[in-house]
């Protein structure tokens, strides 16, 4: 059930873990195995009011946060800071401030590593299946089209010869053909690191508290929005594959609104969209992952190879 | 890697008047990809493509390079000096230095309280060693020999003579042993190793030309006799001009003299046990055969 009141509690640095176990609790009795009930009566879900445009919700007074403890701070740069969003409501309200690691946000936008990043997506599942007969796998041609000498015309010896039309193919493509090969880790976070920065200095990058809506509604969805100038297409990123019913609901009739766990999080789909929403569990779990990798001596072991 | 920081900041606030980053706009580097091309017919424009008219330039029939006109030429009239005559079967040794050791305890990643070794260096993930570049251990090198400040339990493969004033100055003991390439793979990545539940190997006596350098007590080295090395620490020290400082300490003594057996690789593990890792139980050789190969 959506109930904000027990969302929102006066939170800054110190006692910030307790928004994420609040908002734990509160996805699993939200998110949990729907009840055939549950299915037939999606209106039901709402409590306060049938129109989401005019929902009011219940909290303490603005700002909420307004700095959030870096897990490992770097010693010599300042942390990004970024507003907290919120969806619950149509219009913008900045819920506060939260610290963003500068490592992760602030990377210097390496274009070149984006594009290996992209390429090596486009490529490695792609398979090339164009294949060309040679003059041996074509049927016939085994006849000599006409004496060697005698007849005032060039000499051939087969109707299938590359040079004839409705010969075969001489160095044609021999598909099926993989392009598989594995980018090394190294740049795979660092192309993450690129386009989070990238995204964040264009003003691309939303953090919202959660992906809380208050109806399961497609037309709210986009009117949300189209108010706050997000673009045509916008990727949501929360912490888990298990996301807010009203939401997912909602942003499963959309084709060009799309929503992704952590685990999914890629350049390609990052630069595709025009908006990247994180909400603030996946931001830490993005910052937790990538700096685990990148202050880690441990090398990759693991080598993925591709035998035709 | 990824930088962050003053530069970064102000290619960011360049991308923020510039058009969405997207799958459109992105190239890599000029010059990423090099372009080979037929000299014959692409390269150069003029009709001749810097190639001249006529004979060898042209046709590309040049006589092989060093190839002095019919002269007796230099590879072969100079006699050959070998400096680098069987160098793919020579012993390596990767150097870390004593300002790396002492950093990796700083960094809290190496416990004094433990007897530091192959294992430890590699465990750290902050030294390579690998079989397959020849590599038979670590050289400790004097770099930072003057700040050095711990008491250690330390066992390299090659030391210098200041290396190990250095260690025993702080009242450390220090060790040169020889690991064979079939034990340095173990060590250098233990994890993998332990995985194959392979029986741990037994350490070989080091080769003719390096067990000079191991048996003598000025290396420290393991085959010494005991008393030798002993008189070995005091001469050094007077050579060095320091005293041995006194142990009082029964734990720190303990670790000290700690020390592994000629054929042992892991401390606390015999040659011939085997790790099961997913039954986690050590097997033990119970045939006799097997108890007298591993015995040492």
């Amino acid at each position: 059930m959506f109930c904000p009141k027990h969302i929102f509690c006066r939170v800054n640095s110190q006692n910030l873990k307790n928004l994420f176990t609040f908002n734990a609790a509160r996805k699993l009795t939200t998110t949990g195995i729907l009840k055939a009930e549950d299915k037939t009566d999606v209106a039901g879900e709402l409590e306060t009011t049938s129109d989401p445009h005019l929902y009011v919700p219940d909290r303490p007074p603005l700002p909420i946060i307004t700095s959030r403890q870096l897990e490992y701070p770097s010693e010599h740069l300042p942390s990004k800071q970024a507003w907290l969003d919120t969806m619950a409501t149509l219009e913008d309200e900045k819920l506060g401030i939260v610290d963003l690691h500068p490592k992760i946000f602030g990377t210097y936008p390496r274009l070149d590593i984006l594009h290996n990043n992209v390429d090596w997506q486009r490529k490695y599942r792609f398979i090339d299946y164009s294949f060309a007969r040679s003059r041996a796998e074509m049927p016939g041609g085994g006849k000599k089209p006409h004496p060697q000498k005698k007849t005032g015309r060039a000499r051939q010896g087969s109707i299938r010869s590359p040079i004839y039309f409705r010969g075969g193919k001489a160095l044609g493509p021999r598909g099926p053909k993989s392009y598989f090969y594995m980018l090394p880790k190294v740049k795979r976070v660092h192309g993450l690191c690129c386009a989070l920065s990238a995204k964040y200095a264009q003003n691309k990058l939303i953090i919202v508290d959660s992906l809380e809506i208050p109806k399961a509604d497609q037309q709210f969805l986009e009117d949300l929005i189209d108010v706050r100038f997000w673009g045509f297409s916008v990727l949501f990123v929360d912490d888990s594959d298990i996301m807010p019913r009203n939401f997912s609901l909602a942003v499963n009739q959309i084709p060009h609104f799309n929503a992704m766990p952590v685990y999914g999080l890629n350049v390609y789909s990052m630069l595709k969209h025009e908006t990247l929403v994180l909400t603030l569990a996946a931001v830490e779990k993005i910052e937790s992952k990538l700096l685990q990798i990148l202050y880690s001596a441990q090398k990759e072991d693991v080598k993925f190879e591709y035998n035709e | 890697m990824a930088q962050a920081g003053k530069f970064a900041d102000k290619a960011l606030q360049l991308l923020r008047s510039y058009p969405r980053v997207a799958l459109n706009n992105l190239k890599d580097m000029p010059g990423a990809y090099k372009k080979n091309f037929n000299k014959r017919r692409s390269a150069g424009k003029n009709k001749t493509h810097g190639r001249g008219h006529k004979g060898m330039g042209q046709r590309m029939t040049l006589p092989p390079l060093g190839y002095e006109g019919g002269q007796i030429p230099f590879h072969i009239r100079i006699p050959c000096e070998p400096y680098y005559k069987d160098h793919e079967f020579r012993r390596q040794y990767p150097p870390f230095s004593l300002l790396q050791v002492q950093r990796l305890i700083d960094m809290g990643l190496v416990d004094i309280n433990e007897p530091i070794d192959l294992l430890t260096f590699c465990n750290t993930a902050h030294y390579d060693c690998s079989i397959e570049d020849n590599h038979y251990g670590v050289n400790l090198t004097e770099e930072g020999a003057d700040t050095f400040q711990a008491q250690i339990n330390i066992e390299v493969q090659h030391a210098s003579e200041q290396v190990i004033a250095a260690i025993e100055r702080n009242g450390g003991v220090i060790t040169t042993r020889y690991y064979d390439p079939e034990c340095v793979k173990a060590m250098s990545n233990v994890l993998k190793f332990l995985k194959t539940s392979t029986p741990i190997p037994k350490c070989k006596l080091p080769p003719q030309d390096a067990f000079e350098y191991y048996s003598n007590a000025k290396n420290r080295g393991y085959l010494a006799d005991p008393e030798d090395i002993v008189q070995a620490r005091i001469e050094l020290a007077q050579k060095y001009g320091y005293e041995l400082p006194q142990i009082s300490d029964e734990s720190k003594k303990e670790l000290l003299l700690r020390k592994k057996d000629p054929r042992q690789i892991f401390y606390g593990l015999e040659p011939g046990w085997v790790i099961s890792m997913k039954d986690q139980c050590i097997l033990k050789p119970l045939a006799e055969e097997h108890k007298e190969y591993y015995a040492s």
